[in-house]
């Protein structure tokens, strides 16, 4: 099998990034898993609850064995807890997950205790993230350790053989593994960044299996008899943000004759909903992705915890966006300027181009302008842009998105950290608050609801699209596609035979 | 070698032909039939540049015009503006055959327009080294040397990269990278005219040096100029495709030729060819009737090669 991004470090605590997770989740195992649409399941725990507010209770699986023989206790989950904040250079540190707890104790070799500051009801949620290792085995072990394969010792499915820093990993099952067994007895995991070469290796026969399949590559790909294709709807949202900051004149707006307009028009919800409502994300869906996305009209996917239900995508209507426009004080439109990122995204300066055509169409003229992900984020995050294209990837849970993009912007809090057009509203703030207090999943899920609902109403950001994750085989496999992008060997077995 | 024989001198009155350099020139021109041919096609092409915004079914730079439902068709479909499509669209619903027109638009006046101002340029500082010799002739050589020995596309990277995307920029960059093939030329044939006696007759007349430079040494080192800038409009084209194939050049709204073919590229492989397949024609048939003309120009413009 081959992936596109390249696995940085077989430490599962050294850099919080996709590959690296994905190669994680096949060597170790964590409190909690997530199944393949993203919600919790038991991993090494068995259950958990709340015993009270600020003190969480995890059961530990009985009789789980490490790849060498140590044997699985709440000693290697205190260990683990210990060591995720100590990982030196790390380049993104998990230790935003175990921050939170502020002691740890240990109840009976298979019962474990945390405490919070005040109530957490995204404990088990962080700890989804955090791969447990062992006290006796990984006391001393260093991150060389790890990619060198001797430390790379996990309770997981698989057991690492060799590993070549980003070219390839080679494994082989464990037959001791406590959940459902892999299908096959060895796998080997190779990196090809180049999408055409990766596409190639799979029509080619070199490899079973690749991951993010290139949308240009998508319809030949269907039309081939000897490839199956697998795919979810993920959870990274393409979305246009707006300058939310300026009350006077925005920097990339001007009136029709290229005079600066003193008021900026997008503090007005009826020009937000115009721009918006101009939008045919089904054509932006079907023309520029080929397929491979699902119109939003909200942070989440169907199916995902506190998803909204009842508040689909927008659907086009230029008239109403003319109309609306008339009523902001607008009847001729006026000009703005959509920057993009043009290496980040898939096909984001395409779909840029796209949104530019529809804009232009009710009357407000859009200069399309797409440069370099490194320059766009920089500018973008300085506010310097009026309108922008960019994408998020949410955790499984609408305090993640509501949080980072639209909460008001707050260095100490944490809050609004991607929030670049400063939105800001007092009564969403509060909401988002209230939910993060809330330990009762079902109560907890309804707010959370209500706020994206009170986010997407005020029309905070323009929801375009959320990416389908997909992947491709030959035939003869069959793969369970998860909705967190991640690539792992034991999600792939053989097709039944028809 | 017969004077007479002038296709373009034809339809003139029966008066006896006069020998005219100039007519020489034309009748040496057009004794080669390719060259002729490159000189009509690439006049053709300079028009339908010329006339774009009046005989293009689209303006292909208009977002208001596009659709994106009309992306990606294939030639001779009729789209959704209920005009045909003859060469097809690119991935926003951009009518190939406006685009091209567009393009060709870009593609000619960057590169005769750097090329002009580069051979004015290059030209007066070559003239001005081979002139006034010693260390002023060594100083603007070192830099005509050092400028040669980048490769161009990497140099004009570097300079495209300091200044910032856009057309002007990239004439900038293209002015910056040529100059040096001018100036080097003109020092060539101005070294060789200089010790001529006219030269020297104009300098016991004490004529200003200026006027020596411009009104006797110049236009006697223009034949091997012509012939230079008629390459390097050839060579500016393909270069201001390249940097604009890389994504530095024009808009993304507004494409050249060269972002049209990177527009396509990546649909090679799932049979989309046209995207990319008739702007790199267009740029092609381009570039080979500049260089044909080109060509035919050197030959008959210079004297060791003739017979």
């Amino acid at each position: 099998m081959a992936v596109g991004a390249p696995v940085t470090s077989l430490d599962p605590h050294y850099h919080q990034l996709s590959p690296n997770n994905a190669v994680a989740d096949m060597i170790f195992d964590k409190l909690v898993n997530t199944d393949a649409q993203a919600r919790l399941i038991p991993g090494l725990a068995t259950e958990w609850r709340a015993v009270e507010p600020g003190l969480w209770e995890f059961k530990l699986r009985p009789g789980v064995r490490f790849h060498n023989g140590s044997e699985f206790t709440a000693e290697d989950v205190a260990f683990t807890f210990q060591r995720v904040p100590n990982v030196p250079n790390s380049p993104s540190s998990f230790a935003i997950y175990t921050r939170p707890i502020r002691g740890v104790e240990i109840v009976d070799s298979h019962t474990i205790r945390l405490r919070t500051d005040g109530p957490y009801p995204l404990m088990p949620m962080g700890l989804s993230n955090v791969r447990i290792l062992d006290r006796e085995t990984h006391q001393n072990a260093t991150t060389e350790d790890f990619n060198s394969g001797k430390a790379a010792i996990g309770t997981g499915p698989w057991r690492v053989v060799s590993h070549r820093n980003g070219d390839r990993i080679e494994f082989e099952r464990n037959d001791t593994y406590w959940g459902e067994r892999p299908a096959f007895q060895r796998v080997d995991y190779r990196m090809i960044t180049n999408d055409a070469a990766r596409t190639a290796a799979l029509l080619a026969g070199d490899v079973e299996f690749i991951d993010q399949v290139p949308t240009s590559d998508l319809a030949k790909l269907r039309r081939d008899q000897r490839v199956a294709l697998s795919e979810t709807t993920g959870l990274r949202i393409i979305y246009i943000g707006l300058d939310h900051l300026r009350t006077d004149a925005s920097p990339f707006i001007t009136d029709n004759d290229g005079k600066p307009i003193p008021r900026n028009p997008l503090k007005d919800l009826r020009v937000r909903r115009a721009l918006s409502l101009a939008i045919d994300r089904q054509a932006i869906v079907s023309r520029v992705m080929e397929g491979a996305a699902t119109p939003a009209g909200q942070f989440l996917p169907e199916g995902i915890y506190s998803h909204v239900p009842s508040l689909p995508a927008p659907r086009p209507d230029p008239e109403a966006a003319k109309k609306l426009l008339a009523e902001a004080g607008f009847p001729n439109g006026f000009r703005i300027q959509l920057n993009s990122p043009n290496d980040r995204y898939i096909n984001d300066a395409r779909i840029a181009q796209a949104v530019g055509q529809m804009w232009t169409r009710i009357g407000v003229r859009t200069a399309v302008e797409a440069q370099p992900w490194t320059t766009f984020v920089g500018r973008a995050g300085k506010q310097e842009f009026s309108a922008f294209l960019i994408g998020w990837g949410s955790n499984p849970e609408g305090s993640h998105p509501l949080r980072n993009l639209v909460a008001t912007y707050d260095r100490e809090k944490g809050w609004g950290a991607s929030n670049r057009g400063r939105y800001s509203n007092p009564e969403l703030d509060r909401m988002i608050e209230a939910a993060l207090k809330e330990m009762d999943d079902a109560k907890r899920e309804k707010l959370l609801q209500d706020a994206q609902r009170l986010a997407m109403e005020d029309v905070a950001i323009i929801p375009l699209h959320i990416q389908t994750n997909i992947w491709a085989m030959r035939r003869g496999l069959t793969h369970t596609p998860r909705a967190d992008e991640l690539t792992r060997a034991q999600d792939i077995r053989p097709a039944p035979a028809r | 070698m017969s004077t007479t024989t002038a296709p373009l001198g034809a339809a003139a009155p029966a008066a006896p032909k006069v020998e005219t350099p100039f007519r020489r020139f034309v009748s040496e021109f057009a004794s080669s039939r390719l060259a002729l041919f490159g000189l009509v096609v690439i006049t053709l092409i300079a028009l339908v540049a010329i006339f774009a915004p009046w005989i293009a079914p689209q303006n292909p730079y208009d977002l208001a015009q596009l659709d994106i439902m009309d992306g990606r068709m294939e030639p001779g479909t009729v789209g959704g503006a209920g005009f045909t499509y003859w060469l097809g669209t690119d991935d926003q619903g951009r009518d190939m055959l406006s685009g091209i027109m567009y393009g060709l638009r870009i593609s000619l006046s960057v590169g005769a327009g750097s090329a002009i101002i580069a051979c004015l340029v290059g030209a007066s500082l070559g003239m001005i080294a081979a002139y006034a010799g010693g260390r002023t002739d060594s100083l603007i050589m070192r830099l005509v040397d050092l400028q040669l020995s980048f490769p161009a596309i990497l140099a004009a990277l570097m300079i495209l990269a300091f200044l910032g995307k856009g057309i002007l920029n990239v004439v900038i960059a293209l002015v910056i990278v040529e100059w040096a093939y001018y100036a080097r030329t003109v020092r060539g044939s101005a070294l060789v005219e200089r010790r001529r006696e006219y030269i020297e007759a104009a300098q016991c007349l004490a004529l200003p040096t200026r006027r020596i430079i411009f009104r006797h040494l110049l236009p006697n080192c223009l034949p091997p100029l012509i012939v230079v800038a008629t390459m390097q409009v050839a060579r500016a084209i393909a270069l201001e495709a390249t940097l604009s194939f890389l994504g530095l050049g024009v808009p993304i709204t507004e494409p050249s030729l060269g972002l049209l073919i990177a527009n396509g590229y990546e649909y090679m492989l799932s049979g989309k060819y046209w995207i990319s397949f008739y702007p790199g024609i267009a740029l092609l048939i381009t570039i080979v009737s500049i260089n044909l003309v080109g060509d035919q120009l050197r030959d008959v413009l210079n004297p060791r090669l003739k017979k």
